[in-house]
């Protein structure tokens, strides 16, 4: 699961749909590989001791934490993908969107074209329209618990579905559905 | 046998100006200063001497003198000690400069530094004129003539014009630079008397009274010199005029002193107006900036530091000093960081003058592994990481480290610095596990890194995230038979729990708390905590 280098990936959900789980094995894909990511965390929501559990070398992940401000966010994210030698650079909005004017967008796409950064998107709704390559929206499925008795206690785990909303290029590799362990 | 090269940059001053300025080199320059003596009228060249004509000369006060000119200038016919009045009247279209001390030091470092490039034995002999031992140069960079190229083209590259003269003898090979008019001459060994032979005297810079002397005696060449009787000399002049001999005859009598570059280059300018504009400060530094870089270039250096100076018009003082995590030379990063920190830290009154001191190091090239994936250069990232560190704060940018905690939110932040060697492979060709690099605590109380290596993830073993929310929100929980009914008024579809955690009793920060995974009707999968010491709920986090 790695964004498209170069160009502009949105995964977009809803609440509990994955789209964050998505984020961090994308993050860890492009990191085992030795190459660095950053992380624009608008909301200062990443959990550091998930983002282990899934395998991420958080030695090689740049975290900037941007306390809720949505415009510092952009012009962070704009700065990092402005920086060759980053693999991936990760822009999460949390769950309130910012506008993001179309000549902002197509600011952001030939920037990382000219960078060869791949730009991931993640929030409740896609924001830069057709500067994307690839949007996908992430689904849940199916929720599994555990437990010795007839009431559950631990979480077991998560599944998830995707739905590719825009590709500008042949398949995405992504894959459609994936359980999620707690 | 010794061999030295001479580097003379002719008319000191001015070409100090013209590196600060290249925009002047094809205009007539002159250099004023208000504190030289009033000179004779209408007799050219060094002011007098005279008791009685300096009694009779007007006040000097508000005159402003020519201490240098440029050659452009000299072809019109100005010459140093005349006045400003005087230098126009012969050439209307006249530049003038004031002379700033800072600029001509700096100056006189650039040329010391960049002939240290080509040879590790040079000697300062004055303001525009460098002796650079030559021995075993052939070896590395040919004939005496190449030799003296590479001089020329070292000095060119810090801003300079020099013409350079090689022989034997340091004294042969500055009469050669000063009285040749190509950019290299080269003196064979053995043939100094001969080509200095028909140099005038004045070539050889004696005292005023001796050349006096010589000039009453009608000795007008070196050449006649070296033909007076050495005895003869010594009875009439002394030491003084054996000295002169010795110095006819291309001898050194002076020991060679090397010159060792100083632990910071520094690079100033003095300004004529007052700057209390960051955007116009960047400007000017650039400028320094550049010719320091210049400097650094030429000798294969970079800068780890940086200090900046500013003079200010109240009459104080305003140092800033930039640690660069990478060492640099290039302007634009440089120029970046200094800017940034004086967004940071702004000088309090408007600026008069700057000066930009830099620590060279020298740095080792390096070359990435041919299999390894590439990072970003250094020098961008530290433009980039102080670029962000202004926009949202040092503390809020790096890398997260775990903690060895119990607490589920435990980590510490480190300075971004991701390891540029690649992770060794084991026999089957996959990644060894490595513990977590040791390093100090970003901010707040020291942490212990976690000393156990984190889980290496599998493709097929997908993790699930949690959004943490930071800080945990207060939640109002009703509770059926001990477990969550209802949060913030929307019911749990589905529950598990409890999980108990506790830790730092020992402590004053004592916490223990249960922790619930919950579905709440609108589809939010949470985590949600009881404080079992205070019996709040709280919102920790959502599972996404």
């Amino acid at each position: 699961m790695t964004p498209i280098r170069g160009e502009i990936t949105e995964i977009i959900g809803g609440t509990s749909s994955g789209r964050t789980s998505h984020l961090l094995t994308c993050l860890r894909d492009v990191v085992s590989r030795g190459e660095t990511a950053a992380l624009v965390d608008t909301e200062e929501t990443f959990d550091p001791r998930s983002a282990a559990r899934a395998g991420l070398d958080l030695r090689r992940l740049l975290w900037v934490r941007c306390r809720g401000h949505r415009d510092v966010a952009l012009r962070a994210a704009d700065m990092l993908v402005r920086c060759p030698g980053f693999a991936l650079v990760a822009l999460d909005l949390g769950e309130r969107m910012p506008r993001l004017p179309p000549t902002l967008a197509f600011r952001l796409k030939f920037a990382v074209r000219r960078t060869d950064v791949a730009l991931l998107i993640v929030g409740r709704r896609r924001l830069t329209g057709s500067s994307a390559a690839l949007a996908i929206e992430t689904l849940r499925e199916k929720i599994e618990w555990v437990g010795p008795g007839p009431a559950a206690t631990r979480l077991a785990r998560v599944r998830t579905t995707t739905r590719v909303l825009r590709s500008r290029r042949a398949a995405p590799g992504w894959p459609p559905s994936l359980w999620w362990s707690a | 046998m010794s061999r030295f090269g001479c580097v003379l940059v002719e008319h000191w001053d001015a070409g100090a100006v013209e590196r600060c300025e290249p925009a002047l080199r094809e205009r007539p320059l002159v250099i004023l200063d208000a504190r030289v003596d009033a000179p004779d009228v209408g007799r050219e060249g060094a002011p007098t001497t005279n008791p009685a004509a300096k009694r009779r000369s007007p006040p000097t006060a508000n005159i402003q003198m020519v201490v240098e000119a440029n050659a452009t200038a000299r072809e019109q016919g100005v010459r140093p000690g005349m006045t400003e009045t005087e230098a126009r009247a012969r050439c209307p279209m006249l530049v003038t400069r004031p002379r700033v001390d800072e600029s001509v030091l700096s100056a006189r470092h650039a040329l010391l530094e960049a002939m240290l490039a080509v040879s590790p034995r040079i000697e300062d002999a004055g303001a525009g004129l460098v002796y650079v031992d030559t021995v075993g140069l052939e070896r590395l960079i040919g004939d005496p003539a190449s030799i003296g190229r590479r001089l020329v083209h070292q000095a060119r590259a810090v801003g300079l014009t020099a013409r350079v003269g090689l022989a034997v003898s340091r004294t042969a090979a500055r009469v050669t630079a000063a009285s040749a008019s190509a950019a290299v001459t080269v003196i064979p060994p053995g043939r100094e008397r001969a080509a200095l032979a028909r140099t005038q005297l004045a070539a050889l810079d004696l005292a005023p009274d001796l050349a006096a002397t010589f000039a009453r005696w009608g000795v007008r060449t070196i050449g006649d010199l070296a033909a007076l009787p050495r005895e003869g000399l010594a009875m009439r002049l002394g030491p003084a005029g054996l000295r002169a001999h010795d110095l006819a005859l291309g001898l050194d009598r002076d020991p060679f002193r090397p010159w060792t570059p100083p632990p910071f280059w520094e690079e100033a300018q003095g300004l004529d107006w007052e700057i209390d504009s960051l955007g116009v400060l960047a400007g000017v530094l650039e400028t320094v900036l550049e010719r320091l870089c210049r400097r650094l270039g030429a000798a294969a250096l970079a800068a780890d530091a940086l200090e900046v100076r500013l003079g200010l018009a109240s009459g104080g003082h305003h140092a800033r000093d930039v640690s660069f995590a990478y060492p640099m030379g290039e302007v634009k990063p440089m120029l970046t960081l200094l800017v940034l920190e004086l967004e940071a830290h702004p000088p309090c009154a408007p600026v008069t003058r700057v000066a930009v001191s830099a620590h060279p190091i020298r740095t080792q090239a390096g070359q990435g592994g041919l299999c390894q994936p590439p990072a970003p250069a250094p020098r961008d990232l530290v433009s980039v990481l102080a670029r962000l560190a202004a926009l949202v704060g040092a503390d809020n940018l790096g890398s997260p480290t775990l903690v060895d905690s119990h607490r589920s939110d435990a980590f510490t932040m480190l300075a971004f610095s991701p390891p540029t060697e690649s992770e060794p492979l084991d026999r089957r060709g996959r990644r060894a596990e490595r513990a977590p690099r040791q390093a100090p605590a970003a901010s707040g109380a020291p942490a212990r890194p976690l000393a156990e290596p984190q889980p290496q993830s599998d493709a097929r073993d997908q993790r699930l995230a949690l959004r943490r929310l930071r800080p945990a929100r207060r939640a109002d929980v009703e509770t059926a038979a001990e477990r969550p009914a209802r949060v913030n008024a929307r019911p749990v579809v589905a529950c598990a729990g409890p999980w108990r955690a506790s830790g730092e009793w020992w402590d004053t920060h004592a916490w223990a708390r249960d922790e619930w995974d919950v579905v709440l009707g609108d589809g939010a999968l949470c985590r949600l905590a009881r404080d079992r010491l205070t019996g709040h709920w709280y919102l920790d986090g959502v599972y996404d």
